[in-house]
């Protein structure tokens, strides 16, 4: 039998851990239940260095002025992303707001199937504006493009379904001492398309007395895309405003389509003949080949010292400038005037370098069950103070108006004077835009020409023009769908409820885009039913 | 006889109180909690708010639980024949359910159904129009009806006979925001069908002169009546809708466009040249 004093040292051993592991548990451990009663995630593809630490500021700032609130922000990898964003959305497991983008492809159900429109948010001032220019002002307002671009490509028209927290554009980034090395000390950014076209024979001269390997541009298939679809938007304006019998002084994708199969342009038109030449001109900038690389190639391939200049959007500024072991400057690239021998007679004159657009759109999921938490963290974050935060943070520029910015992040600013016309006839659909790049080695290739390329491309394109504007009545329709039930649910809850002015201009805007979309949708299949391409 | 205890008394007389006011107020909450869930689309809950069909054999719970199954995946064809039949009983009434009901028949042979149905669409609105004809949903059902006539019947067969018949729905519209709706309807038809310009105008004015649009639309609208008057040569006009659309779409991409235009019509103005009233 133990004696009673060891028994009592066993017990007070026992209870002195007890009490200690009870401690560790509350004081040091991760806590039992949340402090903080609401989770609100937040889900994105901008895994490059800059926007993860925009973010992780921007929640630090705002867990701070609310206590309830948790703020997580989900990276996901944008090789993933759309199955991610599919199977996440689909089996009701997807985040509170969501970064989303057309042009992710296949996906463009999406919005009017998973996520609520933010319209009528949009029109009243963002709370944490207060005290600040933009304290009277709409949300939609408060952005750099007033969300333009989301009313553009909203699924039905009139609605606003995102926020958007950047503004970029496309930059050369320069490896600055080796322009000086193959230029001359001081030289700077050039500033006409004839400057950079000497810039690159002095690349090419340098190459060969040196023996180095170093190209003008750093390439890969992305960055071939990008420049051909930058040279191709500033050389197709005049052609837009001619095909534009609206009076919209802008042509849309649909407009496009139906354009195309009733015969009003095609590739081989001269703007467009001439825009190709000087696409393939900029993309023979490029190493051989670059079509088979991808965008991390051509960075390396810059980080190298091979390349003089990478062509590129301010999205991958931070990245560039944190990892490059010489001096990163960012440049605009220079215009084609009017006496330019290649596209200068189509030029109808200077083109926005970068629209105005606002970027990065962040959607709010139908199904969150933080909706009040989730708009109000996408207020803060669009807010002038959000905005700041997450601008000196990310090193991207934010999509909100009078955050001033540095010099370093102004360059980067679309100047917003010039024109600004549409599509740039890169294909004007997801299948037409494959048959493009489909064909793109017949462009820039060795043996490659304009002609080749138009003769592959226009024998594909009225096919591809006419799946493409099958896809864009058959959306044009699930959208119309969903509005229907809408439009009769406001009619119904205002005889059931209280009249709500609101609600009754809801209902009625509703109707409005709806027929106004409609009359869209019917244009476009009274073309494809007379003009579609008949196997 | 056995007598009535006070309290079931009492929910007898609330009941039959609560019958005898106007149809919204006797709806159940569920009904309403419905509706609201069919307004955010989601139409799955909608449909479990409202429970089995004889949870609530209402009329406004069949509408309600018609209008979500319209929605609410997977849509089949034998589902949305289903809801047709559904709204089509509905229908008969003489209440705004019955036109709201008759409306989405229309829309289900018109936009919904894999296999459309233009000419029985057609044939919905006509009816409701003739039935119901100051009802919100009838006149909507006009607007429709247009588009059926200018895009998609085959008959008449010529654009101009189209317009015509379309332009002929135009009376029957009351409600201000529908009549303007069919108006901008009717001038992009004209602008699509290769009419002149002043024709396209006179549909684009009428529209602006009622009024009430918001954002792309408004926009949209008044680029529109801007640059097709300057193309008609009638500068002051142009000038003073390319002012208004710059005044209120300050950020628009178009912005710098309109800029030139308004300088080369003041240049116009300052000369002299043809400026019309």
């Amino acid at each position: 039998m133990m004696k009673p004093s060891k028994s009592r040292l066993t017990l007070a051993l026992f209870a002195t851990g007890y009490v200690l592991a009870i401690c560790w548990v509350f004081t040091r451990s991760t806590p039992l239940a949340p402090k903080r009663p609401v989770t609100v995630r937040i889900a994105h593809w901008q895994i490059e260095k800059g926007p993860p630490d925009g973010f992780d500021a921007v929640i630090r700032r705002y867990e701070e002025l609310n206590p309830r609130v948790h703020v997580e922000q989900v990276a996901v990898p944008s090789a993933v992303y759309r199955l991610w964003l599919r199977s996440n959305l689909s089996g009701g497991m997807g985040t509170d707001l969501v970064e989303f983008g057309y042009f992710i492809g296949g996906v463009n159900d999406i919005p009017v199937r998973y996520f609520e429109p933010l319209t009528r948010l949009m029109g009243e001032p963002n709370p944490y504006n207060r005290g600040t220019p933009l304290a009277t002002v709409p949300w939609r307002l408060t952005f750099a493009d007033g969300l333009y671009f989301e009313l553009t490509q909203s699924p039905e028209i009139g609605q606003i379904y995102a926020a958007t927290l950047s503004q970029g554009s496309m930059r050369l980034f320069c490896n600055r001492e080796l322009l000086e090395k193959i230029a001359g000390l001081g030289t700077g950014a050039p500033k006409t398309l004839a400057a950079f076209r000497t810039l690159c024979a002095q690349t090419a001269d340098y190459a060969r007395r040196t023996g180095a390997v170093v190209h003008p541009l750093a390439g890969s298939l992305s960055n071939g895309q990008w420049i051909i679809d930058f040279t191709m938007m500033g050389s197709v304006s005049g052609m837009n405003l001619d095909l534009d019998r609206e009076g919209y002084l802008a042509r849309a994708p649909r407009q496009a389509m139906t354009d195309y199969l009733l015969g009003r342009w095609n590739y081989r038109r001269p703007e467009l003949q001439a825009a190709l030449a000087l696409a393939r001109e900029m993309a023979l900038q490029m190493k051989p080949g670059f079509a088979q690389l991808g965008r991390d190639d051509a960075v390396q391939e810059f980080m190298r010292g091979e390349a003089l200049f990478i062509f590129s959007g301010t999205y991958d500024a931070t990245s560039l400038k944190k990892l490059a072991p010489f001096t990163v400057e960012a440049m605009r690239y220079p215009q084609p005037q009017a006496d330019d021998p290649v596209i200068g007679r189509y030029i109808r004159g200077p083109f926005q370098d970068g629209t105005i657009a606002t970027s990065m759109e962040i959607y709010l999921n139908k199904d969150s069950r933080h909706k009040d938490e989730a708009v109000d963290f996408l207020r803060f974050i669009t807010s002038q103070e959000g905005g700041q935060i997450f601008q000196e943070h990310s090193g991207w520029l934010t999509s909100v108006r009078g955050v001033p910015a540095p010099p370093e992040l102004e360059i980067y600013r679309p100047t917003g004077e010039g024109y600004h016309t549409g599509i740039q006839y890169i294909g004007i659909g997801p299948n037409s835009t494959m048959k493009f790049w489909q064909h793109l080695h017949l462009l820039v290739g060795p043996q490659g020409s304009v002609d080749r390329f138009v003769d592959a491309l226009e024998k594909d394109l009225p096919e591809a023009v006419t799946a493409d504007l099958r896809l864009e009545v058959s959306g044009n329709l699930t959208a119309l769908r969903t509005v229907d039930s809408e439009i009769v649910a406001m009619s119904v809850l205002n005889r059931l409820q209280p009249l709500d002015a609101d609600r009754v201009k809801r209902q009625h805007t509703l109707a409005s885009s709806q027929t106004l979309s409609e009359a869209n949708g019917c244009e476009s299949a009274w073309v494809l039913a007379r003009h579609g391409y008949q196997p | 006889m056995p007598r009535v205890a006070p309290s079931s008394f009492r929910f007898r007389l609330i009941l039959a109180l609560a019958s005898s006011l106007p149809g919204g107020f006797c709806a159940g909450r569920d009904v309403t909690t419905a509706w609201e869930l069919v307004a955010r689309h989601l139409p799955g809950d909608a449909l479990a708010q409202l429970g089995a069909a004889s949870a609530d054999p209402s009329r406004e719970a069949k509408l309600a639980r018609a209008v979500a199954q319209m929605d609410s995946q997977p849509v089949t064809e034998a589902r949305l024949q289903q809801v047709a039949e559904q709204l089509t009983t509905l229908a008969r009434g003489d209440d705004e359910i019955a036109a709201a009901a008759a409306y989405l028949t229309g829309r289900l042979y018109q936009v919904h159904l894999p296999t459309p149905d233009p000419s029985r669409a057609a044939h919905e609105y006509e009816q409701l129009a003739a039935r119901h004809p100051g009802s919100y949903w009838a006149q909507l059902g006009l607007v429709k009806l247009a588009l059926l006539v200018l895009y998609v019947l085959p008959e008449p067969t010529e654009p101009a006979a189209r317009l015509a018949v379309a332009v002929a729905l135009l009376p029957r519209l009351t409600a201000p925001e529908l009549r303007r709706d069919l108006h901008i309807v009717l001038g992009r038809a004209k602008l699509f069908h290769g009419r002149p310009g002043t024709e396209v105008l006179e549909q684009l004015l009428a529209a602006d002169r009622i009024g009430g649009l918001s954002g792309v639309s408004r926009a949209d609208l008044q680029l529109q009546i801007a640059e097709l008057s300057r193309r008609e040569d009638n500068w002051a006009q142009a000038r003073d809708y390319f002012s208004r659309f710059l005044a209120e779409n300050e950020v628009d991409a178009r912005a710098y466009q309109v800029k030139e235009k308004l300088a080369e019509i003041a240049a116009h103005l300052r000369t002299g040249k043809a400026a019309r009233p």
